[in-house]
């Protein structure tokens, strides 16, 4: 057996492997006692993670089961502290401008990502509400937070209207159908006396700023921390309803529309409600912005404001709030921060909605995922490059195997199966066809052994259809509790021609391996 | 149409005439089965043979059954007697215990638990999803729970506990290692931190569950079951307790130092408390003031190695404080206490082995038993060898155990039945599988379907007929060359001891006999010492000590320890059964050798081929030379239903320093067996290459003859496959002249023939 030769022959190229560790470990000694607290009203605690433990050196160390808390907490923390620290006047309308569409955003994902509803009426129902908050407050004087909660009925109602018909038509159609809405406000808002089409907008609303600050750095402020304030509302309630109850129905439903009914899930109603509640809080977002504005503006039924609007989405990635939050981000800095370029703003914009598009999955927040899919893909590829199938691992490839003694019988088996292959001879089958039980020549003994003694998974045994008379080959599964499964459907008449077709079948499997 | 399954059990192996004897049967896409009494004949169906054979007889059960399928609970557990509902527990409470789980990884386990898994309802000391201990509580509507930090090591030992006031909520879990140098599977020198200490104020209060306090599992319901147990823990546990207060970290430090009775205690188990010399029932005993007794369901394994175990102590009896061990494991599964289907009282029968044939639409199925005289009256006791049914029984080798292929040297074939097995773990394995957490199967109960004991049964991993139908062979033989015998059981024996033996002039051996108890090992000895006779046609036979529990012969025990060929391996200091307090393994080892008893034992085994005796020069002496009455030929038995010969699968030699009587002639060995013959580990000490048939001249099978006092005898041709040679032609053959040469003398009182051969030979050739 040359297996000296061999085993040079065949040293994959090899290079130095392990990672060192650069950020600090948190330990957890077991015996000190921890106290986990609740965040209230909830199961949920502050600091969600738990303790792993290290498999190179057995260290317990503390790992945050989800870091995108701290993500959230951090960039909120910043998205509303540096507009007030750059304190410009710019700075401070784009990021109110920001927040706001930030806002819409998330109540429009949850119509189209969580209901599933391709409506394109999103802008439309704040223009309404705004419209008429506006209205009433010019007419009947009521005060801001009045116009707040009309909003907020006038979006429901409005929802409602529109939302109907959802339930009935498919997605394109409905898409036309909201965008006919739209249009058909724009007109209407345009022509009418009432709604200031001489005026280019409805203005002189009840509005939540103090008279001496309006249009002055403070009132600004104030207008960004509220428009702010109501981007985290919304945001609380994208998470009620994505991350609970009626979320999830949906996301049952969406795998499986048939299962969902199987479970008595009634899936257009929770549609429709979903469609409800985005519509509530997108008539808020229209009260306030009324409040705001002190009036509303045709703009808000304008295409081009509907297309800035999907622009985010489709940048920041459909179904993440977070991606909601900072695709709009992105535009509305481009938009609102770089006029000075003019229309090339709109043509980046583009640029990065077609390059997020065709590169990138799940929008920006998808890329992390993508990558690290990438990379193992990558990592595959290469590694079947480096080594011989059924082979010797390779340094990286050994890090992840647990029991190490596999990393020696995978060597040890290589060699033996090598061996073997030379064993294999046309009069070695020919001696197990004429006698496949008893006493063997040496090299078929061997090969024979080698069989035996192999692992259960995936192992040609017999299965015996009529007593002496009918055998098929079948594959054993090697896990407790689960059959065997077929391989072909020959019968063989005796055992012994049953027998020398698994040696055979066996003997293909060590040729190939 | 769905598949007919049809299955089920006797609540007894053997039966005499007048005595009661109930089917239990359960039942697949049918409502009825068709149910005849049948006489077996022959049960192996290799065309070499005369094939499957039955006769139908005219009994009390023949007629249609209404049938159903039939449910079974599996897994041990123990269930507290709590007739006052005092671990309701509306107060502050701490559930403690010592456990050395063994599969935390395999999903949520309840270690002490009064927890309804269908409502929500009631609390729990267990092991969650994620391998962590875990407290958890519920009201009927919603669930809250407190973990540990890290999953539970699986075989090491800890003190678990869970501090609970309802009044603040606050759960405080208590997880910490418990240091032996024996008893874990990682020394303390693995850097390993097990432990942990975690409080958790729950939103949730628990509502009682109205439902018995468990251990290591939960209780659950389902429309087609109805209640059963659920959520069962895989390991051992030891001391454990309920107090009525939340326990401090101090308070449980201590406990860690030294088990005792905290104040405020409600139940204090005391696991090692109850053991005698004799043995260890199920009986958990609270040794708190309230005696709230456990009972253990499918036998948890008792005396196991307890958290504090010495490492020198060896046994239960020794130190019964440091065996607290209590294993549990989630397949045990000893009685399906399924409901009788139909009973008789037996009508005058013929003894022998019968069935009760149910039938529905192409699925047929038996259920054997075993008949007894009334009173023995023949001279020929036919010895079923039921211990070691039980200990093969539903085997499940072919498809689970990874070596089986290179001992049997056969590619395993397998049939409808090992498929319908594998579906029902819950009918339990033989001692030659292992629990679900990888401990060895001690335990084996005939009150279950067994798959393995029907006509027409082949062995997967050896593909010969095995134990039952093979022994049908000697049926058929018996029968055909017109013997009166008597069958009798191992159980009988066992029960009766020697009183079963004595009526007979001679008791045949099944071909695998393998499984002795002490009482039935010394009935046969005395019996052969007070001129019994018995044909030893076992191979590997009288080879494992097994007990059976005084009170229950249902169930037989077993534990492969150190030496012996063994599909497992008991662990260090649970080597002693619990049913008797004995020690088990190979009864070699225990000083009494098969061949102190039957003149040989095991040497060697092997499935691919069986070979044929030739004759031994000591068979011409006049005083043997009888037994080969009316056979020319020198070889014998080149043929048979096992393997083509009749020498094989297991086979036994003639060994003077293991107790071979001195007096005893090798008649005929076997030879020419393949290296897939090795000698057994037992025979070896240094390993070294050529153990095997080619090369190794132990690897045969010793046909010996020798007398016993008062004119008994033992014939031994010591191998599996002799039995399943003599049906060959019909049984015309020489196998058979030469067992029919034997038994016909042995059946006879008085001298046997040759006795007087015994002078000093004057050779002058
Ligand atoms: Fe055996």
């Amino acid at each position: 057996m040359a297996i000296d030769k061999q085993s040079q022959h065949s040293a994959p190229s090899r290079s130095l492997v392990g990672d060192r560790g650069w950020l600090p470990r948190i330990r957890l000694a077991g015996q000190r006692s921890l106290t986990r607290y609740r965040i209230p009203f909830t199961r949920r605690t502050w600091f969600q993670g738990h303790a792993v433990v290290n498999p190179r050196d057995l260290t317990r160390q503390y790992k945050l089961d989800d870091k995108r808390p701290w993500f959230w907490i951090g960039g909120l923390i910043a998205a509303l502290i540096i507009p007030i620290l750059v304190g410009t006047n710019l700075a401070l309308t784009a990021a109110t401008t920001f927040a706001l569409y930030a806002a819409i955003n998330l109540m429009w994902m949850l119509v189209i990502g969580t209901a599933g509803i391709f409506s394109l009426a999103t802008l439309a129902v704040v223009g309404a509400s705004a419209y008429l908050a506006a209205w009433f407050s010019i007419e009947f004087g009521i005060t801001w937070p009045v116009m707040l909660l009309l909003g907020t009925l006038v979006g429901l109602l409005f929802g409602a209207i529109i939302g109907l018909p959802a339930l009935r038509i498919d997605g394109l159609y409905f898409a036309l159908l909201t965008m006919g809405v739209v249009e058909l406000c724009r007109v209407y808002v345009l022509q009418s006396r009432t709604f200031g089409s001489a005026t280019g907008g409805l203005y002189g609303a009840d509005t939540f700023i103090p008279v001496a600050w309006q249009l002055k750095t403070p009132g600004l402020i104030l207008g960004y921390v509220a428009a702010f304030a109501v981007m985290l509302a919304m945001l609380g309630i994208y998470r009620l309803v994505n991350g609970q109850r009626l979320g999830l129905l949906l996301a049952t439903a969406r795998e499986s529309e048939a299962t969902a009914e199987a479970l008595g899930i009634n899936y257009q109603r929770a549609r429709f409600t979903v469609f409800l509640i985005s519509s509530a809080g997108l008539g808020f977002i229209g009260g306030f912005y009324a409040t705001y504005f002190k009036g509303a503006s045709p703009s808000l039924f304008s295409i081009d404001q509907v297309m800035l609007l999907f622009a985010m989405i489709v940048i920041g990635g459909l179904g993440r709030a977070e991606g909601a939050v900072v695709g709009t981000g992105v535009v509305v800095v481009l938009d609102k921060m770089f006029t000075e370029f003019g229309p090339i703003r709109f043509i980046v914009i583009g640029l990065i909605m077609l390059g997020v598009t065709l590169f990138a999955r799940n929008g920006l927040f998808g890329i992390r995922d993508q990558f690290v899919e990438f990379r193992n893909k990558k990592k595959s590829e290469r590694r079947s490059g480096r080594t011989e199938k059924g082979g010797e691992p390779l340094p990286e490839e050994a890090t992840e195997i647990r029991d190490k003694d596999q990393i020696y019988f995978r060597r040890f088996d290589k060699r033996l199966r090598d061996h073997l292959k030379t064993l294999v001879t046309p009069e070695v089958i020919e001696e197990h066809r004429l006698k496949p039980l008893g006493q063997h020549s040496d090299p078929l003994e061997r090969v024979l052994n080698y069989f035996r003694g192999a692992g259960g998974e995936n192992k040609y045994v017999l299965y015996e259809l009529k007593a002496n008379t009918e055998y098929k080959i079948i594959v054993t599964t090697g896990e407790k509790g689960i059959p065997p499964r077929d391989v072909d459907s020959t019968i063989y008449t005796s055992k012994n021609e049953a027998l020398h077709a698994v040696f055979l079948k066996r003997v293909q499997d060590l040729m190939d391996s | 149409m769905a598949k007919i399954v049809l299955t089920g059990y006797c609540d007894r192996f053997s039966v005499k005439p007048g005595e009661d004897i109930s089917f239990m049967v359960s039942a697949e896409g049918t409502k009825t089965a068709e149910v005849q009494l049948v006489r077996l004949i022959h049960g192996d169906e290799n065309p070499e043979g005369p094939g499957f054979i039955e006769k139908e007889v005219d009994g009390p059960i023949d007629g249609s059954h209404s049938v159903r399928k039939q449910h079974t609970q599996a897994g041990s557990f123990a269930r507290i007697d709590d007739p006052d509902t005092r671990l309701a527990l509306g107060q502050a409470f701490t559930l403690w215990a010592m456990i050395w789980p063994t599969t935390p990884e395999k999903g949520r386990q309840g270690i002490l638990a009064r927890w309804s898994i269908t409502h929500d309802r009631g609390y729990a000391l267990g092991i969650n999803g994620d391998g962590q201990l875990e407290f958890w509580v519920g009201d009927g509507k919603k669930t809250d729970a407190v973990h540990a930090e890290v999953p539970l090591r699986p075989r090491q030992w800890y003190l678990v506990a869970v501090s609970y006031d309802p009044k603040s909520g606050q759960a405080t879990l208590y997880q910490e290692r418990v240091e032996t140098r024996y008893g874990n599977l990682l020394s303390k020198i693995t850097p390993l931190d097990m432990n942990s200490h975690v409080t958790e104020a729950l939103r949730i209060r628990p509502a009682d569950a109205e439902l018995d306090f468990l251990m290591a599992g939960c209780h659950d319901h389902n429309a087609d079951r109805g209640d059963f147990i659920g959520q069962l823990y895989n390991g051992k546990i030891d001391r454990c307790g309920v107090v009525g207060r939340a326990m401090s970290r101090a308070d449980l430090d201590a406990m860690l130092q030294e088990v005792t009775q905290p104040a405020d205690v409600i139940a204090h188990w005391d696991t090692s408390e109850g053991y005698s010399d004799k043995g260890i029932g199920d009986d958990i005993v609270d040794t708190g003031p309230n005696k709230l007794h456990g009972r253990g369901h499918n036998r948890p394994v008792r005396g196991a190695t307890g958290y504090n175990w010495n490492g020198r102590d060896d046994c239960f009896r020794l130190a019964p404080h440091q065996f607290g061990g209590v294993w549990f494991h989630d397949d045990s599964m000893l009685d399906c206490q399924w409901k009788a289907t139909f009973s008789m009282t037996l009508p005058d029968l013929k003894s022998g082995v019968y069935a009760a044939r149910l039938q529905a639409g192409d699925t047929i199925e038996h259920l054997p038993f075993f008949v007894r005289p009334k009173k023995p009256g023949s001279a020929i006791a036919m010895l079923i060898p039921t211990c070691s049914y039980l200990a093969y029984a539903n085997d499940r080798l072919g498809l689970e155990f990874p070596t089986s292929q290179l001992v049997s040297a056969h590619v395993p074939v397998f049939h409808e039945w090992d498929i319908e097995l594998s579906k029902h773990p819950e009918y339990a394995s033989s001692t030659y599988d292992t629990y679900s957490d990888g401990a060895g199967v001690c335990y084996s109960s005939r009150l279950r379907p067994i798959f393995n004991m029907r006509p027409k049964h082949r062995m997967a991993g050896t593909a010969v007929a095995w134990q039952f139908p093979a022994d049908m062979s000697i049926i058929y033989w018996l029968e055909t060359k017109g013997y009166d015998y008597d069958v009798i059981t191992d159980e009988d024996l066992h029960r009766e001891g020697k009183d079963c033996l004595s009526p007979y002039q001679v008791v045949i051996n099944g071909t695998h006999a393998e499984y002795y108890s002490e009482r039935m090992l010394d009935a046969t000895e005395d019996y052969l010492a007070e001129g019994g006779r018995v044909m030893y046609l076992s191979g590997n036979g009288y080879y494992w000590a097994v007990s059976f529990r005084e009170d229950d012969l249902s169930c037989m025990e077993v534990r492969k320890l150190d030496s012996g060929s063994r599909a497992w391996q008991a662990l260090p200091g649970e080597h002693y059964m619990a049913s008797n307090g004995e020690r088990s393994g190979i009864w070699r080892n225990r000083g009494r050798p098969p061949q102190k008893i039957v003149g040989t034992g095991f040497t060697s085994e092997g499935m691919d081929e069986s070979k044929p005796y030739r004759r031994m020069p000591d068979s011409y002496h006049k005083s043997v030379a009888w037994i080969f009455e009316g056979v020319e030929e020198e070889l014998i038995g080149d043929f048979g239903l096992a393997a083509g010969g009749a020498a094989g699968i297991e086979i036994d030699r003639y060994d003077l320093t293991l107790g071979t009587p001195p007096h005893t002639r090798i008649l005929a060995s076997s030879e020419g067996h393949s290296d897939s013959y090795p000698r057994v580990s037992e025979e070896i000490a240094f390993n070294f290459p050529g153990q095997g048939g080619t090369q190794h001249y132990h690897i045969r099978a010793d046909m010996t003859y020798f007398t016993t006092l008062n004119n008994g005898a033992v014939w031994s041709p010591s191998s599996i496959a002799w039995g399943q040679a003599l049906p060959w032609n019909n049984g015309d053959n020489n196998v058979s002249r030469v067992m029919a040469n034997v038994l016909d003398a042995f059946a006879k009182p008085g001298p046997l023939p040759g006795a007087e051969y015994h002078a000093e030979e004057k050779h002058w050739k």
